[in-house]
């Protein structure tokens, strides 16, 4: 189990972990979101920034995900904003949902995730078809869509110990 | 009923406008500026464009530095790999070297030949300039297939600039920042490429497939059935976008109990890239004669000074091409001279060979008559006996012993 007695740098490295993790995630070459397989791949900043924001929201700060954002689209080669954009969206959606919920449910959010997830791909497939006239397959964002969805909650236990070890 | 879209409108308040704690700005705000950002980025102002770059710069050069350890690791993973298949690739090596030796004269004897025509129709002959870059992000997404290379504007990157893996086409530039660029790879949905199936030499536009493969797009109605397995693709140079005559790939058909995919499998794998050569310096000998001639005159040509140079060039190759044609009408009359006299003297040979065999045509008559005439003259020849005969020599002797005697009458 992961704790830190004394609140000082390393504290803080590890409250700052998530932001890094989203930072090195967007910037890396090794892209979860696209293992070179037919039919899977899954959004990982998605999965990190919606625990997160619900979860432990205020050591994510909602600029870092929006500037994230701007460098997945840098990457990737997407218009920029278009990431920022699902990025805050996800950001509003679990503070909304925060606001709403008193008890919370793990299998609830799980759904809620693949809702928000849902509505936000369905969103960026539109804008970039539509706007931007980019030819995309629809079937990779579905697949894209479900798995992320599924793979939430395998995340999800891991990032509660990291929780633990930073509430103790 | 009131209170709960009360409550629904404060937690949407709440989501959009409370700055919780530590956080610097609302929500809002930040939906505000990524659409603002969106907009901003689809406009091409001069200021934007900088800014986009310095942006991409930094990102890329950041990405490149984040993605040092995984590169490490999965360079590392492959050259075990190479290591346990060393031998037999060196094998294979081996044999497909001393293939490509014998066939490489062929090729440079063929390209020689190809030049040659090309200057000889006018076409535009290109010479290469490549210049050898480094993919520093190679980052997949499921949606785009594109990579960054350590080349841009600085190095004379231009947008369309070709790009290769050897001699195979990769893509072509899209973006070009100072030091860096962004090339659409060929297996992108967005890439169209104008190419040539060959041996059928049929015309045709490819577009990726999202994946690692091309699929061929916009053909000719009919023309399908005609593709024969493992033909070879190469560009067409249609919409000068491409340049013409560079490999892209084979024709793979798949057939289905449905339907028959063509497809188009890359000669380069897109995946295992690490550099690349870009073409920067690709000029016709058109302009390069244009360029030649004018190196004493002003730097600037006027367009139509430029293009009176075009149509004085084309009136030169008219007149050679007159004069190449009067001197094969000539040569054509000579020979028809020729051969007239070659028919009149063949034309005397046989009116002299059919008097011959008419000759012994009659000669074979007179021989058969004075056969007939030992046997059956005296039955002919008027005599003391025989009263109704006839006087040796006349038409009614020859008649009557070519009848073997005279027919007598009723």
């Amino acid at each position: 189990m992961v704790s830190f007695k004394t609140k000082g740098p390393y504290f803080k490295l590890y409250s700052w972990l998530p932001v890094i993790i989203l930072f090195i995630s967007v910037l890396n070459e090794f892209d979860l979101n696209y293992l070179n397989l037919d039919y899977f791949s899954f959004n990982f900043p998605f999965i990190l920034i919606f625990f997160f924001t619900l979860k432990d929201f205020r050591h994510f700060d909602y600029l870092f995900v929006f500037l994230c954002g701007l460098i997945n689209d840098t990457v990737v080669g997407f218009p920029l904003g278009i990431s920022s954009l699902s990025y805050i969206l996800i950001c509003i959606a679990t503070s909304y949902f925060r606001n709403i919920t008193i008890r919370p449910n793990p299998i609830r959010d799980w759904f809620y995730f693949l809702f928000i997830v849902g509505l936000i791909n369905s969103i960026n497939y539109s804008v970039l078809s539509l706007f931007f006239l980019y030819n995309l397959i629809l079937m990779d964002y579905l697949v894209n869509t479900f798995f992320t969805f599924l793979f939430y909650i395998l995340f999800v236990s891991v990032f509660k110990y990291y929780l633990k070890g930073l509430n103790d | 009923m009131a209170s709960s879209r009360d409550d629904f409108v404060i937690a949407i308040r709440s989501a959009f406008l409370k700055k919780s704690t530590q956080q610097k700005f609302s929500l809002l705000t930040l939906v505000f500026l990524s659409v603002f950002t969106i907009l901003l980025s689809s406009l091409d102002f001069k200021i934007i464009r900088y800014i986009k770059i310095g942006i991409n710069e930094m990102v890329y050069r950041s990405s490149f530095v984040v993605s040092i350890p995984e590169n490490f690791i999965k360079n590392r993973f492959l050259d075990i790999k190479d290591y346990t298949t060393f031998f037999n690739e060196y094998k294979n090596n081996k044999k497909e070297l001393n293939k490509l030796k014998s066939q490489n004269t062929n090729f440079e004897i063929v390209q020689y030949e190809n030049r040659e025509l090309k200057e000889l129709i006018n076409d535009y002959v290109l010479s290469s300039d490549k210049i050898l870059a480094k993919i520093i992000v190679d980052r997949d997404s499921p949606f785009l297939k594109s990579i960054i290379i350590n080349k841009g504007s600085k190095d004379n990157i231009k947008i369309g600039t070709n790009i290769f893996d050897q001699n195979y086409l990769v893509g072509r530039v899209i973006e070009v920042n100072y030091k860096t660029a962004r090339v659409l790879l060929l297996s992108d949905l967005n890439s169209n490429v104008p190419v040539t199936i060959s041996p059928q030499n049929i015309q045709a536009i490819i577009t990726g497939n999202g994946k690692s493969q091309g699929q061929i797009k916009y053909i000719k109605e009919g023309v399908l059935d005609q593709f024969s397995k493992q033909g070879i693709i190469y560009t067409s140079g249609t919409g000068a976008i491409f340049k013409s005559g560079i490999p892209v790939g084979e024709l793979e058909i798949i057939e289905d109990s449905n339907s028959v995919k063509y497809n188009v499998e890359f000669y380069s794998d897109f995946s295992q890239l690490k550099y690349v050569f870009a073409d920067v310096g690709a000029k016709s000998v058109l302009e390069n004669l244009t360029s030649g001639e004018n190196e004493n005159q002003k730097e600037s040509i006027e367009p139509m000074e430029a293009k009176l140079k075009i149509l004085e060039n084309e009136i030169k190759i008219f007149e050679e091409v007159n004069t190449k044609l009067k001197e094969e009408n000539d040569y054509l009359k000579t020979n028809i001279n020729n051969l007239n006299d070659q028919i009149s003297t063949q034309k005397k040979e046989i009116s002299s060979h059919k008097e011959s065999i008419n000759k012994t045509h009659i000669n074979k008559q007179e021989l058969e008559f004075l056969r007939l005439n030992l046997d059956h003259g005296h039955k002919c020849r008027r005599s003391f006996f025989n009263s109704k005969g006839f006087s040796v020599g006349s038409d009614k002797y020859k008649n009557c012993v070519l009848n073997k005697g005279r027919k007598t009458d009723g």
